[in-house]
C-alpha cells in the first residue's frame, strides 16, 4: 500500500505547481476487521482496506475541497487538478486568511493496540462468540440478539504550504451487544457497547452484564403519568445529551453563524457551578484522542466551563482567523468538506455524591438508562427532547416499576443551571466522553 | 482498470477460482459534487469520488466479505484472498450461513437525464446557490441561512455467481436550505429540501426563490411559536412525516435481518394484524417519484414488496439469507452505502398505499387534536425491538374545531409503532414519495438514499413532547 507522507507531499506540491496559493493534503490508510454474531451464532466477517485522500486548495481567498478513495497514487494529481480548476471558479470567501502556519504532535499513550492492530480474525471470532453465550447464562429470560466487534487501524497524515507533514497511526476497538429479553408475553432490550483505541480497559461481562441486567428489568416498563419528575441521567444518556446540545453550541462557526444559544455569552454563568467541561484531545486510550486534529494543530486540552462559566468555544483554523485567536486544535473533516471545529474527548468533572445516595434521595423521578432521539434535540434553541427507552421510576428512593416510552423535555441550559442537583462521583468513559450521572431537580415528562 | 461489467466477471472468475463456492463482486463509482453558502459566504465547493471493490465469498458455508478501493492487480488479488481468508477463520467457530438461491439480475438501469449536473460550469451553479442564500438571508427576523446544491452519480455493477449481471446508473440534483430566526431570545431553525432524479435541467425550470423564501418565513412564524403543552393528542399526520414515521419506526422492523435475529417487534408475526384495515405498505425499488433501486447489492431484483395488506403483515424485507431462513420470497432488499461495507437489509422507497378520503375529511370531527408536519422534522429513532419510536418534526399546528389554527414549535412525537398504525383512522388519497441527494436512511453505520412517502393520514392518538 502506498505511503500516505507520499501522497501528502505529492498532492501539495502538484496544486502549488497549478497555481494553488495555498494547498493542504490529508491522506489517511485504514484497514478494518469486522466480525458479526446473532443468536444463531457467528456468521460473519469482512474486512479489507482503503486510501483516502482530500486535497484543500485556495487560489487567493478562492477555495475548494476535493477527494474521496482513491485507487493509486496517480489519482492525487485528477484530484489536485479539480480542486485548483473549482478554486479558480469560485466566488472569494473574505473570512478567508490562511491554512494553519503552524502544524504539530501533541503525546499522546495508549493509543495503538497489537492485537487490534493485527487485524487477525481469530481473537475476535472468541470475543463474539462469548458475547453470545453470556446472557442466557446469567438469566434464562435473556438472550443476545447480535453481538460484533471491529477492529480498525488508520495511518494518517496531513501537511500543508507551510508546513511539512506530520504523521501517527492509531486503532479503534469497537464492540457492541444487544441483549433482548422475554417473559409471559413481555419483551424488551438493551444495547451495550464499548469503544477505545486499545483493548486495556475492555471488560467483556461487564459491557454484556450491563447490557442483561437492564433489558430484564425493564421486561414490564411502562409509561408514568405525564407531570413534573426528578430525572436521573446515567453517564451513557448523559454523555449523549451534552454531545447533542452542548458540544453544537460551543463550536465556533455555530456561535459565528449565529446558530448557537451561546453567542455572546463568554465569560458568563451558563451552567451550574458543579459543571466543570473539558476538551482534552489527548487522554490516554480514548477514541477522541489524536496527536494532531485534522488539519494538523496539534490537539489540546482546555477548560470549556469552568465551574458552569463559558471560558471557550471550540476553534478550527478558520474559525480562530474570523475571531483573530489561536486554533484550539479542534479542526474535523467528514469527508471532502472544509474543516469544522469539534470536540475531541469531553470530560466532565466528577460530584461527590455516590449513585446510591442519589437514587436513595429521590423522592420521585426515574433513572434513566437508555434514550432514543436525543440526538433530535435542537442545539440552536438548547431545547431537549428524548424518549426514554429504559428507566425506572423511584418513589420515596426506592424503585417502583421500569419505565418506557415517555418523552422528557426541556430548556437544556435551565436543566444544566438551576436544575442541576447533583453529579456522581463514579464517572463512566461513553465513548469520547468521560462524565458521571447527573440528577435534574424537575423536568417534563409526557407520559400517559 | 476501469468499472465495467468484464472487470465484475474477471474477479468473479477468480473468486471461484481460488475455492469459493459462490461469489459476488460489486465495483461502485460515486462522485457527490456540494456547493454550500452559508450567510452569504460559500462556506464550501467540494467534490467527492468514491471507487472501490468489494467481493463476498461463500466456502464451505461460511461467509467472508472483503473491500478494496485500490483497483489494481495486487489490489483486487488482495482483496478476493482475505475474503477467503475470512470466510475460512470462521470454520473454526463459526456459523455457516444458507441462502436463497436466486436467480441473479441481468439488468441495465439508468436514470434519465439531459444534462449531467457535474458537467455544468461550476459558476453557474455557484451563482444560484449564491443568490438563493441571499433570498432566505432576505426575509426579516432570520439571522443566518444555509444553502446547498447537491449533484450526485452513483454507478453501481453488481455480478455474481447466480447470473447476475447489473449495472445502475442514477445521477440526482437538489437544492437545500436551513434558516434561522430569532424572536427575542427563541430562535428557531427551518430546513426543507428538494430532489430531482434526473438532470440539471430540473434545476432550471423550478422556482427555488420561491421554495427559499417559504423557508425562511416560516422559520420566522415558528421563532414566535409557542411549544404545544405535552401530553396525547388525535393528530393528523401530513404526507411528509407519514413517510419518515413509516420508514423509521415500522420499516426498520420488517427488514429480515433483525427478524432472524428476533431483534424486531415484528419476528414471528406474519398473517398477523398488525394494523388497522386501512394501511397498506409496500417496499417498491422503482416507486414513481422515489429513489430509484432496480437491484439490490447481492445482484437480485427489486421489485414492489407487499409488507403489509389491509392492516396484516404479508412479508418481511431481505437478503438472500433472511430469505432463507424466513422463508419468505428474496425481496432484493440487501444494499450497501459503498464497497467498504457488506451489504445488509435496507429499505427502499418505503410507503403506505393511498385511501380514498380527501385530506379536508381527515380534519373533520377533531374539536382538539394536533397536525404534524413533515417539513424540517430533523429525522426520528427507534428500538425496533420493542417498536418503541420518537421523531422531531417541523413546525405543526393546533387543531381546534377541524381547523388547524395555532402553529407551534419544538415538537416532538412519541408512541409504539403498533400502537400506532392501529390507531389510524382515515387515510387519504395524496400518495407523495420523495427522494434527498442531501441524506438517506442510517443503520450500521452505513447510509443510503431512500425514499419517503405516504398519503395523510388520522391517528387517534399519538404522544406529543414539547414545552
Amino acid at each position: 500500500m502506498v505511503d500516505v507522507i507520499t501522497l501528502v507531499e505529492r498532492g501539495v506540491r502538484k496544486a502549488e505547481a497549478l497555481g494553488a496559493t495555498e494547498a493542504e493534503v490529508y491522506a489517511v490508510r485504514e484497514g478494518s476487521l469486522t466480525v458479526m454474531g446473532s443468536v444463531r451464532g457467528v456468521e460473519g466477517a469482512e474486512g479489507g482496506e482503503s486510501v483516502s485522500v482530500y486535497i484543500r486548495v485556495a487560489v487567493g481567498k478562492r477555495l475548494s475541497v476535493q477527494g474521496g478513495l482513491v485507487s493509486g497514487v496517480g489519482d492525487v494529481d485528477t484530484i489536485a487538478e479539480s480542486a485548483v480548476k473549482i478554486a479558480r471558479a469560485s466566488p472569494e470567501d473574505p473570512n478567508w486568511a490562511s491554512l494553519p502556519k503552524r502544524l504539530g504532535s501533541t503525546p499522546t499513550f495508549d493509543l495503538v493496540d497489537s492485537v487490534v492492530k493485527s487485524l487477525e480474525p481469530e481473537h475476535f471470532v472468541e470475543l463474539v462468540k462469548r458475547a453470545l453465550e453470556i446472557p442466557r447464562e446469567l438469566d434464562e429470560r435473556a438472550f443476545a440478539s447480535e453481538a460484533s466487534a471491529r477492529a480498525s487501524v488508520v495511518v494518517k497524515a496531513v501537511g500543508n504550504s507551510h508546513q511539512p507533514p506530520v504523521s501517527c497511526e492509531q486503532t479503534v476497538f469497537d464492540f457492541g451487544v444487544e441483549v433482548k429479553a422475554a417473559e409471559d408475553g413481555f419483551e424488551s432490550g438493551f444495547h451495550s457497547y464499548y469503544v477505545a483505541p486499545t483493548l486495556r480497559e475492555f471488560r467483556l461481562e461487564k459491557e454484556v452484564e450491563y447490557a442483561t441486567r437492564v433489558a430484564v428489568e425493564t421486561l414490564r416498563a411502562k409509561r408514568v403519568e405525564t407531570g413534573v419528575y426528578q430525572v436521573l441521567l446515567m453517564p451513557r444518556v448523559f454523555s449523549s445529551v451534552l454531545g447533542a446540545l452542548l458540544v453544537p453550541a460551543v463550536r465556533a462557526d455555530m456561535v459565528q453563524k449565529k446558530r448557537s444559544p451561546l453567542a455572546r455569552r463568554l465569560y458568563s454563568q451558563v451552567l451550574s457551578e458543579q459543571l466543570t467541561v473539558v476538551d482534552d484531545g489527548a487522554v490516554p486510550n480514548m477514541p477522541g484522542s489524536t496527536p494532531f486534529d485534522d488539519e494538523g494543530v496539534a490537539t489540546k486540552r482546555k477548560v470549556v466551563f469552568d465551574r458552569g462559566v463559558l471560558r471557550t468555544y471550540l476553534y478550527d483554523t478558520y474559525t480562530a482567523n474570523i475571531d483573530n485567536r489561536e486554533s484550539t486544535g479542534n479542526a474535523r473533516r467528514v469527508g471532502a468538506s472544509n474543516t469544522y471545529p469539534d470536540a475531541t474527548n469531553i470530560l466532565v468533572l466528577p460530584g461527590t455524591s455516590s449513585l446510591d445516595s442519589l437514587v436513595r434521595d429521590m423522592s420521585r423521578g426515574i433513572v434513566v438508562h437508555g434514550t432514543i432521539g436525543e440526538w433530535l434535540s435542537n442545539p440552536v434553541s438548547g431545547y431537549l427532547n428524548a424518549t426514554v427507552t429504559h428507566g425506572f421510576l423511584v418513589e420515596g428512593g426506592e424503585v417502583k416499576q421500569a419505565v418506557k416510552g415517555v418523552v422528557i423535555a426541556g430548556d437544556a441550559y435551565k436543566l444544566l443551571k438551576e436544575g442541576l442537583a447533583a453529579l456522581s462521583k463514579e464517572v463512566e468513559a461513553v465513548v469520547n466522553y468521560i462524565v458521571p450521572a447527573a440528577l435534574l431537580s424537575s423536568i417534563s415528562v409526557a407520559g400517559e | 482498470m476501469s468499472l465495467s461489467l468484464d472487470l465484475g466477471k474477471e474477479v468473479l472468475g477468480r473468486a471461484l477460482d481460488r475455492g469459493a463456492d459462490e461469489a459476488v463482486v460489486r465495483l461502485q463509482e460515486r462522485v457527490y459534487e456540494l456547493i454550500v453558502f452559508d450567510s452569504g459566504v460559500l462556506r464550501s465547493y467540494s467534490v467527492s469520488r468514491a471507487v472501490g471493490l468489494g467481493v463476498e465469498v461463500l466456502v464451505g458455508g461460511f461467509a467472508g466479505y472483503a473491500y478494496t478501493s485500490a483497483l489494481s492487480r495486487d489490489g483486487v488479488e488482495r482483496a478476493v484472498e482475505r475474503a477467503l481468508k475470512l470466510a475460512r477463520a470462521l470454520s473454526a467457530s463459526g456459523r455457516g450461513v444458507r441462502l436463497a438461491s436466486v436467480e441473479g439480475a441481468k439488468v441495465l438501469y439508468r436514470a434519465l437525464y439531459s444534462q449531467n449536473p457535474l458537467d455544468v460550469d461550476p459558476s453557474e451553479k455557484t451563482s444560484l446557490v449564491r443568490d438563493l442564500n441571499r433570498v432566505a438571508m432576505g426575509v426579516e427576523g432570520v439571522v443566518s441561512a444555509v444553502t446547498r446544491l447537491a449533484c450526485e452519480l452513483d454507478r453501481r455493477v453488481v455480478v455474481s455467481s447466480l447470473g447476475a449481471e447489473a449495472l445502475s446508473e442514477v445521477v440526482a440534483v437538489g437544492v437545500s436550505n436551513l434558516s434561522v430566526a430569532r424572536f427575542g431570545e427563541v430562535m428557531e431553525r427551518v430546513g426543507d429540501q428538494k430532489t430531482f432524479i434526473g438532470g440539471y435541467e430540473n434545476v432550471r425550470s423550478f422556482d427555488w426563490s420561491a421554495f427559499v423564501e417559504d423557508i425562511s418565513r416560516l422559520a420566522t412564524k415558528a421563532s414566535q411559536a409557542k411549544t404545544p403543552p405535552p401530553g396525547a393528542y388525535r393528530a393528523v399526520v401530513d404526507n411528509e412525516l407519514i413517510g419518515l414515521l413509516l420508514h423509521e419506526a415500522f420499516g426498520h422492523a420488517t427488514e429480515g435481518d433483525l427478524v432472524m435475529y428476533r431483534a424486531s417487534v415484528l419476528c414471528g408475526r406474519l398473517g398477523e394484524r398488525v394494523a388497522g384495515d386501512l394501511v397498506t405498505i409496500v417496499d417498491d425499488g422503482l416507486a414513481e417519484g422515489g429513489y430509484p433501486v432496480a437491484f439490490d447489492d447481492e445482484g437480485v431484483a427489486k421489485r414492489r414488496t407487499v409488507v403489509v395488506e389491509s392492516g396484516v403483515l404479508k412479508s418481511y424485507l431481505t437478503n438472500r439469507q433472511a430469505s432463507h431462513e424466513l422463508g419468505v420470497e428474496a425481496s432484493g432488499n440487501a444494499r450497501a452505502q459503498d464497497t467498504t461495507f457488506k451489504p445488509i437489509v435496507r429499505q427502499t422507497n418505503f410507503f403506505m398505499l393511498p385511501g380514498d378520503a380527501s385530506v379536508e375529511e381527515l380534519f373533520e370531527g377533531v374539536s382538539e387534536g394536533v397536525y404534524l408536519r413533515g417539513r424540517s422534522a430533523m429525522g426520528g429513532q427507534v428500538d425496533p425491538a420493542v417498536g418503541t419510536f420518537t421523531f422531531s418534526i417541523g413546525p405543526s399546528y393546533i387543531i381546534r374545531g377541524g381547523e388547524p389554527v395555532e402553529l407551534v414549535r419544538g415538537v416532538a412525537v412519541s408512541g409504539n409503532i403498533l400502537e400506532t398504525l392501529m390507531s389510524v383512522e382515515l387515510v387519504a388519497r395524496d400518495l407523495l414519495v420523495i427522494p434527498s441527494v442531501f441524506g438517506g436512511c442510517g443503520k450500521d453505520g452505513q447510509m443510503v438514499r431512500v425514499g419517503f412517502g405516504g398519503p395523510h393520514v388520522r391517528v387517534s392518538k399519538i404522544v406529543v413532547g414539547g414545552g
